[in-house]
């Protein structure tokens, strides 16, 4: 009994630390230190607000978009509806870029469909997407973060990334998210941005070429 | 028929080898599925809210799929194959009471029947029927309770890490 216990000590100590040099090694591995889900300051009693697509507040959110319009207020970000959305995709500064989208899911997803001319800014791996997102950040008036929807909460995550860097106010998180995009029959880019490839094409076009 | 008492030892032993092979592939498997897919096994992992500081759960969800990859190879290979059945008990009963909680609050949540509750456990295999899910984890476990025996000796490249040559269980095939 007593030599399985030792014989199990050493394949736990040994399977420990391969297991992390693993990890270190892996191109997709965790970075220990890195806190990947900020909780959000204490939450206030003022009712929950999201930005309109003029810059002006709204007070009339769904009653089921209360938690996450309160979470997202904690964080000093706003809540936009599929309304907002769509108005704010169909505004000319989206093709000057002065509205830009940001999608926060994963390499794979992005790649097969995403919401036309959204950036890309994979939460848990920013570093590659960074630069390009902050640049077109700093000349954005609105800037719409999103993922799944549902319960999906990379969007949120991201824009508490960006929002030390970029203007103040002009992060919404959109909570409907792509899926309900897709379900809306919207416009969906596929490939990388600008691709060009599209399902349900989107008429007029909402970007440069 | 019956048959003599080495013919039924040499018969368990290759039983063992099979239940040794099973259990290490199954947990090389799951392990894998999910040390491809760390963010998804940490956002699964940190549903269960077992732990709050972050490097802790980052440990965790790093550490833990190729742990579990490890130990099924070392059932695989034949080493220390003791050792490692012990860990994988180990790692099987808290994880099996920590999916039967959250099964239950699911249940009482939605109010739904307990065997109906679906959901990803974050086990490797994706979303699996809880009750299904239970019944797979007491039989992993009693194969590796089994395995701690001392059986599925043959075919191993070294069944004990401490005088591999001696006893009666040497590891040769």
């Amino acid at each position: 009994m007593k030599a399985v216990l030792i014989e199990g000590l050493l394949v736990a100590l040994v399977g420990a630390g391969l297991s992390l040099a693993a990890n270190y090694l892996s191109p997709r591995g965790l970075k220990l230190s890195r806190n990947y889900f900020p909780p959000p300051p204490a939450v206030s009693n003022a009712p929950p607000t999201s930005l309109a697509p003029g810059g002006g507040l709204t007070t009339n959110l769904p009653a089921l978009s209360n938690a996450l319009a309160l979470r997202l207020q904690a964080r000093g970000l706003s809540l936009l509806d599929s309304n907002q959305v769509i108005h704010l995709f169909h505004d000319p500064a989206y093709q000057q870029e002065q509205v830009i989208f940001i999608d926060a899911r994963d390499d794979p997803a992005y790649q097969a469909g995403h919401i036309p001319g959204a950036y890309q800014l994979d939460y848990y791996r920013p570093e590659p997407y960074l630069p390009a997102v902050l640049q077109a950040a700093q000349f954005a008036r609105q800037i719409v973060i999103y993922c799944n929807g549902g319960d999906c909460e990379d969007s949120e995550f991201a824009a508490t990334l960006l929002a030390p860097a970029v203007p103040p106010g002009t992060l919404g998180v959109y909570g409907g998210g792509f899926t309900e995009w897709v379900t809306n029959g919207l416009p969906v880019e596929i490939g990388g941005r600008k691709s060009g490839v599209f399902k349900n094409a989107p008429s007029p076009p909402t970007a440069p070429r | 028929m019956s048959l003599d008492a080495p013919t039924k030892r040499k018969l368990a032993d290759l039983a063992g080898v099979l239940g040794r092979w099973l259990l290490g592939g199954l947990f090389i498997y799951m392990g894998l599925n999910k040390a491809l897919h760390p963010v998804d096994f940490l956002k699964l992992v940190r549903q269960y809210e077992l732990v709050a500081h972050p490097y802790l759960l980052n440990s965790i969800a790093a550490a833990l799929p190729w742990f579990e990859v490890f130990c099924g190879l070392l059932l695989v290979a034949g080493v220390a194959v003791r050792g490692a059945a012990l860990m994988l008990a180990l790692m099987l009963v808290p994880f099996s009471l920590v999916v039967l909680d959250r099964a239950l609050g699911i249940a009482a949540t939605q109010g739904i029947p307990f065997c109906s509750v679906k959901f990803d456990c974050g086990c490797g295999t994706g979303e699996v029927l809880i009750c299904r899910k239970l019944v797979e984890n007491t039989l992993l476990l009693l194969l590796a309770l089994w395995l701690l025996c001392g059986v599925g000796t043959r075919f191993a490249l070294r069944f004990r890490l401490q005088n591999p040559r001696g006893g009666p269980n040497r590891g040769a095939p």
